[in-house]
């Protein structure tokens, strides 16, 4: 959430009953997605329920971290304060192994490098002292 | 098949506010100018309104119970959906569902907007829609930066241009149609022609879309009245019917800002354009496709005109790039898309500045702009809802 006390800090993730054992793993450094035990599939958002099968049977495993830039953009307009002297920067969609997209940003490969498809992994960017976000790097493979 | 609505109700009165930058007038003066135009267009009194569809409200401005105690209505039946472009079909179906089932007699469409004032919310730090539970739904995801719906038209465009090799130049096509019907409407607020050098020239916004592929920020409003078909038959204008309507699709094969399937945020992967549920709203309007002479299409960012263009089968998946080169949408064009400028060219007043265009096609009335004999004109969105106007 947008701290208010702090106008110009960069946004926080909003936690919530359902989400929050994504971020909790985050700052272990761990990726986990949830999955419905019924369709044996995992799904994103994280939600109350699968979207596939309705069922309430849901958990959450860990995640390879590995996917593919399924699209991406680079922020030229400085839409918020808090990211001026990061412009201009990617925000990526990566297409995980495990078939779900996150969204996030991609660190180690300028912008002029991204492309559909590139393989990429999860890193973890310890943000404050309570919140890690997930970006992504280039896999060995594609550098 | 037709429906119980179709040809049953009729737009019979359109009205606008100036559209501009920073006008001094308040949103609900805005507003105020658009439903006296209205109700003078229609040859009605204001205490004929007993119902209100809004298309405007928190956190944008003013709210249903607000608007009737500051123009002194009374009303029986009232539908507010906030300030989204993706609500114009949806406005226009509650007003038109209430009359045909008698709930209403006359129900006043408003939306009232002065985007000028109101930058802050529009992807800035006063993002509320980014920062609910849940976020917002084009993309946005403020944690990694992404606090406007640009980045969503972004994202579609992207993946689009990597799946079928088109090109930003391409794209051009589509602003640059829109401003050569804008430079024929006198209120449109962009008055200079622009060109394929000035689009590839222009900055960008965020990557692949640049300054040319992003809608006007403007202030302005407009107001659709509608009654029954009777009704209109003892009003003052020629009536405008509504012959087909279908709602926004939704669901896990849709991204706003993306034709069916096209890969963004959990859409599968296929290419599923057209589909048969989306041929409902020519089916209720009891025509063909063939049949549309005009097209217009919630054009906040360039990509969205080519989406659309796709889901209704205009052309095929991945086509559309191409299809809207040499002319074809703008003046003259086989399919004319946005004829008033649309919100690239003319103003941004949450897609109502076109379909006051299309009422005013259809009576014959856009001037120098007119789409010859129009008599059947299609509103349809990349996300998937429709209305089909004739006269």
């Amino acid at each position: 959430m947008m701290d208010p006390s702090h106008p110009t800090a960069k946004p926080l993730p909003r936690i919530t009953s359902d989400n929050g054992p994504f971020w909790e793993a985050c700052r272990r450094h761990e990726l986990l997605l949830p999955w419905c035990d019924a369709c044996e599939r995992s799904h994103w958002p994280p939600g109350p329920v699968c979207p596939f099968c309705f069922g309430v049977r849901t958990a959450w495993r860990s995640a390879s971290g590995r996917g593919r830039i399924s699209s991406w953009v680079v922020v030229h307009k400085e839409w918020l304060p808090a990211f001026r002297d990061d412009l201009p920067y990617n925000a990526v969609q990566v297409e995980l192994e495990e078939g779900v997209r996150l969204t996030g940003n991609v660190v180690g490969v300028p912008n002029e490098a991204l492309r559909v498809g590139l393989p990429v992994e999860v890193v973890f960017d310890d943000v404050t002292e309570t919140a890690t976000l997930p970006r992504f790097r280039p896999t060995d493979a594609a550098v | 098949m037709p429906g119980p609505i179709s040809g049953k109700v009729s737009i019979v009165g359109i009205g606008q506010s100036e559209f501009g930058r920073f006008l001094p007038d308040s949103q609900l003066g805005l507003g105020a100018k658009a439903l006296r135009a209205a109700l003078a267009d229609a040859g009605l009194e204001r205490s004929d309104i007993d119902g209100l569809s809004l298309h405007m409200g928190w956190p944008l401005g003013a709210d249903y119970d607000r608007i009737a105690e500051v123009y002194g209505l009374e009303v029986d039946y009232v539908h507010q959906a906030w300030t989204h472009g993706r609500f114009v079909t949806s406005t226009l179906q509650h007003a038109a569902m209430a009359i045909a089932t008698g709930m209403a007699q006359v129900v006043a469409c408003i939306t009232a907007i002065c985007f000028t004032r109101e930058r802050q919310i529009l992807g800035g730090p006063g993002d509320h829609e980014g920062m609910r539970e849940q976020g917002a739904t084009h993309g946005e995801n403020p944690v990694f930066g992404l606090t406007s719906p640009a980045a969503g038209a972004a994202f579609a465009m992207q993946r689009y241009m990597a799946d079928y090799g088109v090109t930003s130049a391409e794209l051009a096509a589509v602003p640059v149609a829109l401003r050569r019907h804008a430079l024929l409407n006198p209120h449109a607020l962009m008055k200079t022609p622009l060109t394929l050098e000035a689009h590839q020239a222009s900055r960008m916004i965020v990557d692949p879309l640049r300054l040319f592929d992003c809608s006007l920020v403007t202030d302005g409003a407009v107001v659709v009245l509608l009654a029954s078909a009777d009704r209109a038959r003892d009003l003052r204008q020629r009536p405008v019917q509504i012959a087909g309507m279908q709602g926004i699709r939704s669901g896990r094969s849709e991204f706003i800002f993306a034709p069916p399937n096209l890969g963004i945020n959990q859409q599968p992967v296929a290419r599923v354009t057209p589909r048969e549920r989306d041929m409902a709203v020519y089916r209720m309007a009891g025509i063909d496709r063939a049949a549309i002479q005009g097209f217009y299409t919630y054009d906040a960012f360039s990509p969205l005109v080519l989406f659309a263009l796709e889901r209704f089968g205009f052309c095929g998946p991945g086509e559309a790039a191409r299809w809207v080169q040499d002319g074809r949408i703008g003046p003259g064009g086989d399919l004319p898309v946005n004829t008033s400028g649309g919100l690239l060219s003319e103003a941004h007043v949450c897609g109502w500045n076109s379909i006051a265009e299309m009422v005013r096609q259809l009576r014959g009335e856009a001037g120098s702009r007119q789409i010859p004999s129009a008599s059947c004109l299609q509103w349809g969105t990349c996300w998937g809802d429709s209305v089909i106007l004739r006269c």
